[in-house]
């Protein structure tokens, strides 16, 4: 079911590239070509599936307490503000500029996600509003901080104005890359990201926190009922999530997929992919990672598809179908099969009211 | 249309066959169901009563068999073509929306443009006609069991079914809304020549109020014969197999006259007077407790002592399950104390109670005591994590040798282990409660409503472990709507009316009309 639903979302990507005047095949080909057709493809590849991998693995853990945190993008931002303040700022050296980067990054997402359990707390705003709304004031903060000289906007060469933008972060701040291959680069952020996913996937399977996560995303009566503090876990689940996000923004920055400098968009719609990453895994860590690979796929071909004449945001509708693809096969089969039924039981209900009134008379 | 000279077939059942992996919870069933009679189902736990009925409303499909209805064979894949064609069923299991109100919950799943004045005067009206009186604006997270019930029937009944289906419907009602309710049933089909299918562990009810009975055993048929041609003890001995004591069963489901072992009892064994000057083993002091503003609990005063069963005896609704959450952790008094051996437990602090020794079979074991979608192994060791594992990670092992432990002990049928307990019968998930609470060597137990949905001989059986649990110095609350259960087990009897403990009587003391006058509210 899953894979028909794939090839019917393949068949209607082709179909809408085609009426738009494009060839599927060379979008195709530009796509595979783009991502994977060559080492330096890949390493593009894979420079985008970090960040979202990293923001997956955080959704995995609100959604699993039963709380829905769909303001990643926000935390996003964020943390890559966070990150960017720190390693402009501090004169430390490289990698403990890094790491404090990161970690600040941590908690401003962290902070920023709580904001939301602390309205629900005092107020009984809904989570999953205030998750969402929060990402509006994150963008605006970040506009306003890259357009004030005396907060992260670039510093003024000669008399010409600074973009909205920051300055670069210091190379020692930056993620390097490991190994020497030729041509292909793997980032350091990509370990961090792996690294992170199997710590989630562990302390959700095999820990006592997991458990009782699992436990109150189920039930939380039966999970108050045997002792567990459901709202204080309910908070620190998405504090967590926000906390990954920021990671994820601080991954982004001291990336060359962030350019190394914070930018009002900088933040592409990380969290946004990295939330679908996580449903489309149906909040598994694990098999988190190979649709983080994918949405890079998606990522880094999408940018090739524009050469062939393809509007680029076709790349997008095609990211959404794939994500209908794996998502809706459930539900759908289950309402064709429903729709298919009642139409059935309709056609013999009008002879079996006949019967009754036989029977009533 | 005189259901006992063979009357029409209104329902079919030929060669139905339903396995779970090894389990066959249904074994080439054939049943046919007559207009015009109440047919009752029984079963011991697990015997596939439940999965039977949802295969007959599209919730399950079958592996073999067929169906035929008023003369046609039908093929039933979903609930729609259920209730197209007639067919209605109210579940084992609440399957309401507690934030809602009770006339949306009734039409929930309508098609078309939503009209709360008619669904409202429907509810009333079919309230009215069944016996099954309702508030239509009452939010169902306020209503107690028995009333939650109404309002699964009149959801069912609004639809005037051809065939209605009842799983366990009187496990949460008192004796005088089952007997209004049975009462209302004859009618129906008399009058309405419509076919009902009762299944119900309560033997008393079946030989009273069906016309012909049917008993499922491991999934086949055993037995089958009119009502009038059989008796109780007949039926006890089909469905388990053997003799049971049906003593132990009459308490439960209220078939023996009270006033009979009030004597042996007191006679017999003077429990009361093993352990009159220790502290009290559970002591409320003072409870208060407010629902939505309303107080549900009026200072509730009680001590039970170590060794003893004491009942709390009223009708539902009157402040049981309020105190159940109290006693579950779920809801906070808002004023009073709980003191376990002496010592005030802090209940503010999530899983206090428990951890000072106190267990408790909650009223409503899918709210607060199981998490459906978890595993059977998970379920049983969700309340002592420490005990499978470290403070931070656990043990897979451990886990499956506490539950395999628990479950031989416990005789709990599940298809596995790691089988969610959603797929475990209503039975089963009640021992696996029981078992978890018990295994925990609790100083106090609280069963609220524990033999709710239990086969004969496991309520011999719940019986035999309330009272070993007592003689091994277990303090034992019992809160109960049935009189006779609380006659059999308890040794004191507190009566509860509208929040309040209008009086502890011991065993001796209390009659029929004494702890009659207690329940309405007057002192005896
Ligand atoms: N979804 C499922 N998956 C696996 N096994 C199941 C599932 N549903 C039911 N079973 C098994 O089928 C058997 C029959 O269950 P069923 O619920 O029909 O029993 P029952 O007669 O209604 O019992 P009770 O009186 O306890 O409600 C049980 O052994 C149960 O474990
Ligand atoms: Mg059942």
């Amino acid at each position: 079911m899953s894979a028909l639903a794939v090839v019917v979302a393949m068949a209607l990507s082709a179909l809408l590239i085609a009426t738009t005047g494009g060839s599927p095949l060379d979008s195709l080909n530009a796509i595979i070509q783009g991502s994977v057709g060559s080492p330096a493809a890949w390493t593009t590849t894979l420079l985008n599936a970090t960040p979202l991998l990293v923001v997956a693995a955080g959704a995995c853990i609100s959604s699993r307490s039963g709380i829905f945190n769909i303001g990643q993008e926000g935390q996003v931002l964020i943390g890559a503000m966070a990150a960017t303040a720190v390693s402009l700022r501090l004169a430390l050296v490289g990698p403990a500029l890094l790491v404090l980067g990161m970690f600040a990054a941590a908690v401003a997402g962290g902070v920023w996600a709580s904001l939301s359990a602390v309205m629900h707390r005092l107020r009984g705003v809904n989570i999953v509003v205030s998750t969402l709304l929060m990402t509006f004031v994150a963008q605006q903060l970040i506009s306003y901080a890259v357009n004030t000289p005396w907060l992260l906007q670039a510093t003024r060469i000669g008399s010409t104005a600074p973009p909205p933008e920051s300055n670069q972060i210091p190379v020692g701040a930056q993620l390097g890359s490991i190994g020497h291959y030729p041509q292909l680069q793997l980032n350091l952020g990509l370990f961090l990201a792996l690294v992170l996913t199997v710590v989630v996937a562990v302390a959700m399977a095999r820990t006592r926190w997991g458990f009782e996560l699992k436990m109150m995303g189920l039930n939380p009566l039966t999970a108050q009922h045997a002792g567990v503090r459901v709202s204080r876990l309910g908070a620190v689940a998405l504090g967590l999530s926000g906390a990954f996000a920021g990671i994820a923004g601080a991954v982004l920055i001291a990336s060359p997929v962030g350019n190394f400098r914070l930018q009002p968009g900088v933040s592409s719609n990380f969290g946004w992919d990295g939330l679908l990453v996580a449903l489309v895994a149906r909040n598994r860590p694990i098999v988190a990672v190979p649709f983080a690979v994918l949405f890079g796929i998606l990522r880094s071909g999408g940018n090739f598809v524009a050469a062939t004449g393809v509007p680029s945001f076709l790349v997008d509708v095609v990211k959404g179908l794939l994500v209908l693809a794996f998502v809706a096969p459930p539900a759908l089969a289950d309402m064709l099969q429903r729709r298919a039924a009642t139409a059935k039981a309709a056609r013999s209900a009008s002879t079996r009211s006949a019967d009754l009134e036989g029977v009533a008379a | 249309m005189d259901p006992a000279g063979g009357a029409a077939s209104a329902l079919q059942l030929l060669g139905i066959t339903k396995s779970y992996g090894s389990v066959v919870a249904c074994d080439a069933v054939d049943l046919a169901i007559n207009k015009g009679e109440i047919h009752g189902l029984l079963g011991e736990n697990g015997a596939g009563k439940s999965t039977l009925m949802k295969i007959l409303l599209g919730l399950v499909h079958r592996d073999a068999g067929s169906i035929v209805y008023g003369g046609k064979p039908v093929e039933i894949n979903t609930p729609q073509v259920a209730a197209a064609l007639g067919l209605g069923m109210v579940h084992q299991h609440f399957s309401l929306i507690e934030p809602l109100r009770v006339w949306e919950n009734v039409i929930l799943g309508d098609v078309g443009r939503i009209d709360r004045l008619a669904a409202c005067r429907q509810v009333e009206e079919v309230g009215l006609r069944y016996g099954l009186p309702i508030n239509p604006m009452a939010r169902v997270e306020q209503l107690s069991a028995g009333e939650r019930q109404r309002v699964e029937l009149i959801k069912c009944l609004r639809r005037d079914p051809a065939v209605l289906i009842l799983d366990e419907p009187t496990s949460v009602l008192t004796q005088a809304e089952s007997a209004e309710l049975f009462s209302v049933l004859r009618r129906v089909v008399q009058e309405e020549n419509r076919a009902v299918i009762l299944i119900s562990h309560k033997l008393a009810e079946i030989t009273a109020a069906t016309d012909r009975v049917t008993v499922l055993s491991k999934g086949r048929v055993v037995f089958q014969s009119a009502t009038g041609d059989t008796t109780a003890t007949e039926l006890a001995r089909q469905m388990v197999g053997r003799e049971v004591s049906l003593r132990a069963e009459a308490a439960a489901l209220g078939v023996l006259p009270v006033e009979q072992y009030r004597v042996e009892l007191a006679s017999a064994e003077q429990v009361e007077s093993a352990s009159p000057d220790r502290p009290a083993a559970l002591r409320l002091r003072e409870l208060e407790v407010d629902v939505g503003g309303v107080a549900v609990v009026k200072r509730l005063s009680l001590d039970v002592r170590a060794g003893e069963i004491v009942g709390l005896y009223g009708v539902e609704g009157n402040g049981q399950s309020t105190l159940g959450d109290v006693l579950s952790g779920l809801v906070q008094p808002t004023s009073g104390s709980i003191e376990l051996g002496g010592v005030p437990v802090e209940l503010n602090r999530p899983g206090a109670l428990q951890r000072a020794g106190l267990g408790i079979v909650p009223e409503d074991r899918h709210r607060c005591g199981v998490v459906l979608d978890m595993s059977v192994a998970e379920n049983l060791s969700l309340k002592a994590l420490g005990d499978i594992g470290g403070r931070h990670l656990l043990s897979r092992r451990k886990m499956h040798a506490v539950a395999r432990r628990l479950v031989a002990e416990f005789n709990i049928v599940a298809p596995s282990l790691d089988a969610p307990v959603r797929s475990v019968s209503g039975g089963n998930q009640q021992r696996l409660v029981v078992a978890r609470e018990l295994s925990a060597n609790p100083t106090v137990l609280v069963a609220a409503q524990p033999t709710r949905g239990l086969d004969v001989a496991a309520i011999e059986d719940m019986y035999l472990r309330l009272r070993e649990a007592a003689s091994s110095g277990v303090a034992v609350l019992l809160i109960s709507t049935e009189l006779e259960e609380v006659m059999e087990l308890c040794s004191r009897v507190a009566v509860i009316s509208s929040g309040r403990i209008t009086g502890v009587l011991s065993i001796v003391e209390a009659t029929a009309e004494r702890l009659g006058m207690l329940v309405g509210g007057m002192a005896a």
